[in-house]
């Protein structure tokens, strides 16, 4: 506030008393929302607006880097184009192989770390710490560590795997269409469990021990005890755990694009990466790639309106 | 009338300075990109010559911005269509006949018929054959390399009782694999490699080159369907055995790895690894590329040339910039591969590189890639189909397979 201002309201509150004033109220209510929601507008929905309509466009090959490149109106072209393409159902299938396996072990990994780590152990405040290291590993570097890892030659994995006896020949991991998306899959549930852990021994602290103990009294054991009174005492934030990473799965980028771009043979390409393709690497396929981008979030937006639901049953908003 | 008074003084007080600014020459600063593939200190050596430039030219400052090779492109085609470009970059070859197509850089060709500096015959015919289509010039060759040389282990060649001239035939090469391979002990003979990548491009267009192949034909179809085109994809199948496992998510990062520490004992590169190598303690050699028996080993050429955008406010300054990077004096001394001008490049190749009568052989003898406004997408088919070869797909099916779609490219 200015000085200017602030001798203006003194000077107010000095001359009669002030009215409580219900207008006023909105009126200062919208001043704190506007700068937030013109923020959300410029930097998210202008660009999303953007997309939607690059989709319904094709740029010629001639004017695609001009400042004003001649765009044409080719309607929903595009989207009929990929229904039919064999690479888009690839993409589609591999997203939703991707997503739902991901997601799923990684919240049951997750619980049954959160478990275990909630049980008074010795070394658990270690435990507990050690456990989030794969979360704060930066995207890249853990990407580069799994690389490193299923390196057919150097990497850890084959020559535990060949010292074990388990395996005879070096196996190459993300170099075959039938175990590259898989090996990225079990990537992807080690750097993202801790999360899981972490919103789940949350959610563990806050079951009822009383509870507990007369179930215990009445005879119940262990497995009947965490099934009947944990599982739903934290059933809120199951719903939310599997919502979020549902969503940040489902965009997942850095992991896929460092280790195999999306290879070998499109086996491993998810939404994110064949957008990213689509766009820049085929150099000015601007349309088709933002039909893929609105696609992902026709898909993206059932689990938003489903988080949203959630976060309200939950009464967190 | 006083207001006319007043307009007249306020005229009277402001011209002299218009006048006085317009005697003075403006200075003008113009941007120039460039991207570093190596630890090579590059923007450094840039940097000097900048100054150098500069002092000659007190009208001109650069404003030099070095980007990451991996993002350099998209930071190009966002800054393009975002109305921001600099005034002047490198561009990869095989990103030149793109950038010209989509309305983004200038034809240089009045700028080359009046310089006093520079003409076709300073560089290199193949660099300047990567910048020349649809009867116009349309950027100056900068830097240049080839791939590949093939690159051995010359104790792992002795001890295997095999000589390094025997690899320049495909024949020789094959043997050598078998000789220098042993599974079972983690050694290989030649590092294949096919991720999605340029560097699995140049290296499979090398081989259908040597054998007299080509990827596209003179309308933009696709070629490799050719019997010398098909020829040369068996040949390179028919050495997986002799390869590191995992051909087709390998990149020749990873071959790197492997050669270093002496599991394997050829590998295929441009000049450019020499620095890497010569920093090992590897006792190491190569030869020219690979060709059948009595053909002569072609390879593909790769490199950066200098463009001028269409929406730069100094084109004239930019193109004196360019003049002055690409002279014998001073293109030797910003970039990290070889120079562009061919004087320049003897006496870069005598100073930096081993073996630089064989290095001038080979760029003498070397192709672009494929030029066509649909290059990353061809480049694209052809990565997919080095796949689908190394994870057992028949050279027929996808032969047949890549050039249906690059046919369909030309149908778009």
């Amino acid at each position: 506030m200015t000085s200017t201002q602030q001798t203006q309201r003194l000077d107010t509150v000095g001359s009669r008393p002030r009215r409580y004033s219900p207008s006023s109220d909105l009126r200062l209510a919208l001043l704190f929302i506007v700068p937030a929601v013109v923020l959300v507008a410029i930097l998210m929905y202008y660009p999303m607006g953007r997309a939607f309509q690059e989709s319904l466009y094709t740029t010629p090959k001639t004017s695609w880097l001009s400042v004003d490149p001649s765009q044409v109106y080719v309607g929903l072209e595009h989207y009929t184009n990929l229904v039919n393409d064999d690479v888009f159902k690839q993409v589609l299938g591999n997203s939703l192989k991707w997503t739902v396996t991901v997601v799923l072990f990684q919240n049951l990994i997750g619980l049954a770390a959160a478990v275990l780590l909630d049980q008074k152990l010795p070394g658990r405040g270690i435990m507990r710490a050690l456990v989030l290291l794969p979360w704060v590993l930066p995207g890249v570097v853990n990407a580069i560590l799994w690389r490193f890892m299923y390196d057919p030659q150097l990497g850890l994995i084959n020559s535990l795997l060949i010292g074990a006896g388990i395996t005879a020949d070096k196996t190459p991991w993300l170099a075959q269409p039938s175990t590259a998306l898989w090996a990225l899959i079990v990537a992807a549930i080690w750097k993202g469990f801790p999360f899981s852990t972490v919103m789940y021994l949350a959610a563990l602290q806050g079951v009822d021990h009383e509870q507990l103990e007369a179930a215990h009294i009445d005879g119940a054991n262990g497995a009947q005890r965490f099934r009947h009174i944990t599982i739903p005492a934290i059933s809120g934030i199951i719903r939310l755990n599997l919502l979020l990473t549902t969503i940040w799965t489902f965009n997942y980028f850095d992991l896929i694009w460092v280790t195999t771009r999306g290879g070998p043979l499109k086996s491993t390409h998810i939404f994110p990466t064949i957008i990213y393709n689509t766009g820049f690497g085929e150099f000015g396929n601007f349309g088709k790639a933002a039909a893929y981008g609105v696609i992902a979030v026709l898909v993206l937006l059932v689990f938003a309106v489903l988080y949203l639901r959630e976060l309200r049953r939950s009464e967190v908003l | 009338m006083k207001k006319l008074l007043v307009l007249v003084l306020a005229a009277a007080l402001v011209l002299p300075v218009f006048s006085l600014s317009a005697i003075a020459q403006e200075v003008v600063t113009i941007e120039f990109w460039d991207n570093q593939q190596s630890e090579s200190g590059l923007s450094q050596y840039q940097q000097a010559a900048v100054e150098e430039f500069e002092a000659a030219n007190p009208n001109i400052k650069v404003n030099v911005v070095t980007v990451p090779y991996t993002e350099y492109q998209d930071r190009l085609v966002i800054a393009v269509r975002g109305g921001t470009p600099p005034d002047v970059s490198t561009v990869d070859q095989i990103w030149n006949y793109g950038f010209a197509t989509g309305g983004a850089i200038i034809p240089l060709d009045d700028y080359i018929a009046q310089s006093e500096i520079l003409s076709q015959d300073t560089f290199f015919p193949g660099a300047w054959d990567s910048a020349a289509f649809d009867g116009q010039v349309w950027g100056i060759p900068f830097n240049i390399d080839v791939w590949q040389f093939t690159f051995y282990n010359a104790d792992l060649l002795e001890a295997a009782g095999v000589d390094p001239e025997s690899l320049t035939t495909w024949e020789g090469l094959k043997a050598a694999g078998e000789a220098l391979t042993n599974v079972g002990e983690g050694q290989y003979g030649v590092g294949l490699f096919g991720h999605l990548g340029e560097d699995t491009v140049v290296v499979m267009n090398s081989f259908v080159y040597s054998n007299g192949g080509s990827v596209l034909n003179e309308d933009g179809s696709c070629a490799l369907d050719q019997p010398e085109a098909m020829e040369a994809l068996e040949y390179l199948v028919s050495l997986l055995p002799y390869a590191p496992e995992g051909a087709a998510n390998a990149g020749s990062g990873d071959m790197r790895e492997l050669f270093l520490n002496g599991s394997l004992a050829m590998e295929w590169w441009p000049a450019l690894e020499q620095p890497t190598l010569l920093g090992s303690d590897l006792n190491w050699d190569f030869v020219v590329g690979t060709a059948p028996e009595g053909k002569t080993p072609v390879g593909t050429l790769g490199g950066w040339n200098l463009v001028i955008y269409e929406q730069s406010q100094h084109q004239d300054e930019a193109w004196q910039f360019i003049e002055f990077l690409t002279s014998k004096d001073i293109n030797g001394k910003v970039v990290d591969l070889i120079p562009a001008n061919i004087e320049a490049a003897e006496a870069f190749l005598a100073e930096e590189r081993v073996g630089p009568d064989r290095i001038l052989d080979h760029l003498n003898n070397a192709r672009p890639r494929p030029l066509s406004p649909e290059y990353l997408q061809v480049s694209t088919i052809e990565q997919e189909m080095m796949q689908a070869l190394f994870t057992g797909t028949s050279v027929e099916d996808a032969v047949a397979n890549a050039c249906e779609q690059i046919n369909a490219l030309l149908e778009e």
